[in-house]
């Protein structure tokens, strides 16, 4: 981020950065190293806490009843994480790969309608479908009769097996928007005259777009794919709007978010604590700092040489 | 080898009509440069050649198919582009590999095309490069490799020089020449610049706005322009223009200028010239010549008292502006040096061979001796 | 170049494909391209339509036949009238939209200053600061939850609009930062040498060179970090549960808990909730999604 000119610094650079950088220390980055600072320390029953280094990990990790529930939510989230990278990422590229050809007629509208349910409160989101996935009011049933599927129809949401991947799908479909738009933008980018050169020597559209377009696009969608991964394992909203905080069917639809919410909070019988909550979101740190170094460290750098 | 017809081709936009009643002959193994200002219709007419373009009306023929209707990839044609286009995640071989792949040619006679054309373009040591790894004439060259190497029958240039620098430029445009001679291909060639034109082609096409206005070799378009457009756009400086009036058209054409000179043009006295009749003269700068005030000059076709306004020299040439009877410009080019100087007041005079004549739609009189001016040194 | 033999000049070869006429293959294309797209507008339009359409009929209706339009017989606005008649509905509102508004002006205000402190000005350390909130976009604020809420605690903000607007304000700022940095490379640097050559102090070449040309920008930023402000959930329920702070969104949420089999209220309050986001996003779609194809992709 150099420009050829660069003033010397003076005060009014202090000046300028002085608000967001304060904002953004007290607010952001501090409480997030207090954070992995809390986490080393316990609450006893009176409620102070006194350090105790290691021991919350160890609580976490290997008392059974911990372990249970945070293998779990991990493990859910991780299935939560598979099927938007099989579900979400594929039909963006899709639909960014449709929008961006040439002379499709009212691409601006449908560019304009795909992109609505991101905009839309999670909660709306969130009821809208339980409403409609409702085996009371029978509208998905009706509707899936009308292609013959009725008999597939089941209480999915309240099913132990099926709630969750229906909540991912859920929230696919409220954010398939985001990763649409950024490939397209990607795509768009891509000088014309390169395609042209590729249909004058005789590539069909399937073949550019296979040899062509999809190695240049190839940073943006490792670029997609870790906002998505970053996205899914802070993923708290939808669940909590559906489900509560309890992430029922018994625990089949709990992640990380909404077990690190009841350790935080307490959430009926249960009572909360600070210093295990701060463990649970240091283990989260770990997890997304692990998948985002992977990403940096190995896979942008090979995307960015392959695509230019 | 391949000719190429294009009969009555035209294009529109909907209610816009950029180009009308192209009809064009491309000998095989012919240079053909399409030439003209920006918006004349160069290089839609080139497009509609390659196949990115529909054809709105007309026929075009590639050898003896009519190809209106064929995609690119079946005409047999290979097209350089303005920016090269080259894949920017391939390295240089797979770039020019690409369309061969795709026609279906083996691994063995891929290598073996892409090595020939490599040699000759001196890019063999460039293989395994990506094309932002190479400086604008190293691509460019391997833009050119890659329409080598799928052996068309036509080649289509677009603009290929005006990326590069000047003195690249120059040294491009030389082996362009020779490239051709080589393939002794059929190439079409798209330029707004008309000293590419002048080297690079064997026929010229001169447009403007959507109509060829003139097609022919080099030195007739120069020696004999059909009009006004091309006797502007061909040579440059450009050529000097003078309002007249002819007084008598046998036996030679003579005119008056508007401050009452008499001038003689040996042009062909067609039906089209009437006495009285409102033309234009031209004469270019490099056939008008400069004597002493006073002087009379050795053979007259055109003779004006004009005062030096400015002197630009070049160093192997220079060029006089003149403002002659306090209204009319003119630019007078020389070979060498001059001494002369704003402020002195000339004899600007040219034979009556250079002189070109246009009636007022534009149209030019036949020269009836072309060749007859010879440059001689001031 | 060297006199390459003319056997370059090769037969002219068709490519080794059958190949599809264009008459058979384009209709095809356009018409894949239209199913794909068609129906994946259908999937995004039949939930929101559905329950705009659903939730002007009466309960009998609803459960009768959902798919159908409101008849004369069915029409009913029984339950906006609860969901209007709820007093606090309003006040939810304006706390979205304050929170929400000034949340926006501070990031965009403190984004552009700390942008453009950190691409114009030398100094050491330039790089590691812009690392140091570029990090902020990859690693989610909530990590932080329990300290920030313990911060609230102390400095007795809790139940205040201030903490929320304080937390989205770090929330955006690197994102903001990042986007508005790539706008401030392109301003052009002859305007700021000029108005230096002018005498013109830096704060006045801030405020009104550079930052009247970042409005390109403000779209932008405004689609990343504005519609994730409004729809937030997790820092309401933390920082500002209490009833008269509540956020449109977590009310509506409560609300729903509260109302759950009143259908006609619950599909009303959802309604409510899509109608002014559906309206903005009407009126301003194109620079929105000009704004994110222009420059968010770096």
């Amino acid at each position: 981020m150099t420009t050829t000119q660069q003033q010397r610094a003076s005060w009014p650079a202090l000046v300028f950065l002085a608000p967001a950088v304060l904002i953004y220390t007290v607010f952001s980055a501090w409480p997030l190293a207090d954070t992995l600072r809390l986490s080393l320390y316990a609450t006893d029953e009176a409620g102070h806490a006194h350090f105790a280094g290691l021991s919350n990990f160890q609580t976490l990790l290997f008392d059974e009843r911990w372990f249970a529930s945070f293998g779990n939510a991990l493990a859910n989230n991780v299935e939560f994480f598979v099927i938007h990278s099989l579900v979400q990422n594929p039909i963006a590229l899709l639909l960014a790969a449709l929008l961006s050809l040439k002379g499709v007629r009212g691409a601006t509208a449908y560019r304009t309608v795909l992109f609505l349910p991101t905009l839309l409160s999670v909660v709306v989101i969130g009821f809208s479908w339980q409403l409609i996935l409702s085996p009371l009011w029978g509208v998905a049933e009706k509707l899936l009769g009308f292609v013959g599927l009725q008999d597939w129809f089941g209480p999915w949401l309240g099913t132990e097996e099926t709630a969750l991947p229906t909540l991912a799908l859920i929230s696919v479909w409220q954010f398939v928007g985001i990763p649409m738009m950024l490939i397209y933008a990607a795509l768009i980018a891509i000088p014309e005259e390169i395609i042209e050169a590729a249909t004058v020597e005789g590539a069909s559209p399937w073949r550019i777009f296979w040899a062509i377009r999809l190695p240049l696009i190839l940073p943006t969608l490792g670029l997609v794919n870790i906002l998505t991964f970053v996205g899914n394992f802070n993923a708290f909203d939808l669940i909590y709007a559906i489900k509560g905080a309890l992430a029922g069917p018994n625990y089949s639809t709990d992640l990380l978010g909404t077990l690190f919410y009841r350790t935080f909070f307490g959430y009926q019988s249960q009572v909360g604590s600070a210093t295990m909550g701060a463990a649970l979101a240091t283990l989260m740190f770990l997890v997304i700092l692990g998948g985002v170094g992977v990403y940096f460290l190995f896979i942008q750098r090979r995307l960015r040489r392959h695509a230019q | 080898m391949t000719r190429v017809t294009l009969a009555n081709v035209s294009k529109t936009y909907g209610a816009t009509t950029v180009l009308q009643g192209v009809n064009l002959q491309i000998d095989s193994g012919e240079f053909v440069v399409l030439v003209g200002p920006s918006g004349c219709g160069k290089t839609t007419l080139l497009r509609m050649m390659c196949g990115l373009e529909e054809i709105t009306g007309g026929e075009l023929r590639i050898g003896e198919e009519v190809v209106n209707h064929l995609p690119p990839a079946q005409r047999g044609i290979a097209m350089v582009f303005q920016s090269y286009a080259l894949y920017p995640h391939m390295n240089v071989f797979d770039n020019m590999a690409f369309g061969l792949k795709l026609h279906g040619a083996d691994k063995a006679e891929r290598q073996r095309r892409i090595e020939k054309a490599a040699r000759a373009l001196h890019i063999e040591h460039l293989m395994e490069r990506k094309p932002r790894e190479l400086s604008g004439g190293q691509r460019q060259r391997v833009a050119i490799g890659r329409a080598i190497v799928r052996e068309p029958r036509l080649f289509l240039f677009d603009e290929p020089l005006s990326n590069l620098d000047a003195s690249l430029r120059v040294k491009t445009r030389v082996e362009l020449a020779r490239l051709h001679r080589d393939l002794g291909a059929t190439m079409v060639y798209v330029t707004h610049d008309q000293v590419e034109a002048m080297t690079l082609g064997d026929k010229i096409v001169v447009m403007h706005e959507g109509c060829v206005q003139q097609a022919g070799a080099p030195l007739d378009l120069y020696q004999q322009p059909a009009n006004r457009f091309v006797a502007s756009f061909i040579g440059s400086p450009q050529i000097n223009l003078l309002p007249a009036k002819i007084t008598a058209t046998s036996p030679v054409v003579q005119l008056e200028l508007p401050f009452g000179q008499p001038a003689r043009a040996t042009v062909e006295a067609t039906t089209k010239l009437l006495e009285g009749q409102a033309v234009e003269i031209g004469v270019r700068p490099e056939h008008l010549r400069l004597a002493a005030a006073g002087e009379p000059p050795p053979a007259e076709g055109i003779r004006l008292d004009a005062e030096v306004v400015l002197v630009e020299q070049l160093g192997e040439s220079h060029l006089v502006h003149l403002r002659a009877y306090d209204h009319h410009e003119l630019v007078v080019r020389g070979n060498a040096h001059t001494r002369l100087r704003a402020g002195d007041r000339v004899v600007a005079w040219a034979p009556a061979e250079a002189l070109h004549v246009f009636i007022t739609d534009g149209r030019a009189c036949r020269r009836l001796f072309p060749e007859g001016v010879a440059d001689t040194p001031q | 170049m060297s006199a390459a033999p003319s056997s370059l000049m090769g037969q002219h070869q068709a490519p080794k494909r059958a190949p599809m006429t264009a008459a058979i293959a384009k209709p095809l294309r356009v018409g894949f391209v239209h199913l794909v797209l068609g129906g994946y507008t259908l999937l995004v339009l039949c939930p929101i339509l559905l329950v705009i359409v659903n939730s002007f009929k009466s309960r009998k209706a609803i459960f009768d036949d959902p798919l159908a339009l409101p008849t004369a017989a069915s029409f009913s606005i029984v339950g906006y009238a609860k969901v209007l008649g709820n007093a606090t509905v309003g006040g939810m509102f304006l706390n979205s939209a304050i929170v929400t508004g000034i949340s926006m002006v501070l990031i965009l205000l403190f984004g552009a200053m700390a942008a453009w402190a950190l691409t114009e000005y030398r100094f050491r350390g330039n790089r590691l600061l812009a690392l140091f909130l570029a990090f902020g976009i990859m690693v989610p604020i909530r990590l932080g939850s329990v300290s920030i809420l313990q911060t609230m605690v102390a400095l007795n903000l809790v139940n205040t609009l201030t903490a929320l607007v304080l937390v989205y304000v770090a929330q955006g700022l690197p994102l903001a930062v990042m986007i508005l940095s790539e706008f401030i490379l392109q301003v052009p640097s002859e305007l700021k040498d000029a108005a230096r050559c002018d005498g013109i102090g830096e704060f006045e070449i801030f405020f009104r060179v550079v930052l009247p040309l970042l409005r390109p920008a403000v779209a932008t930023v405004a689609v990343f970090t504005m519609v994730p402000i409004w729809n937030d959930l997790w820092f309401p329920l933390i920082l500002a549960p209490g009833e008269s702070t509540q956020t449109i969104t977590l009310g509506v949420q409560q609300f729903i808990g509260q109302f759950a089999t009143d259908w006609n209220a619950v599909l009303a309050a959802l309604s409510l909730a899509v109608l002014p986001v559906l309206l903005l996003y009407g009126l301003m779609s194109r620079q929105l999604i000009r704004g994110i194809t222009a420059g968010a992709v770096k």
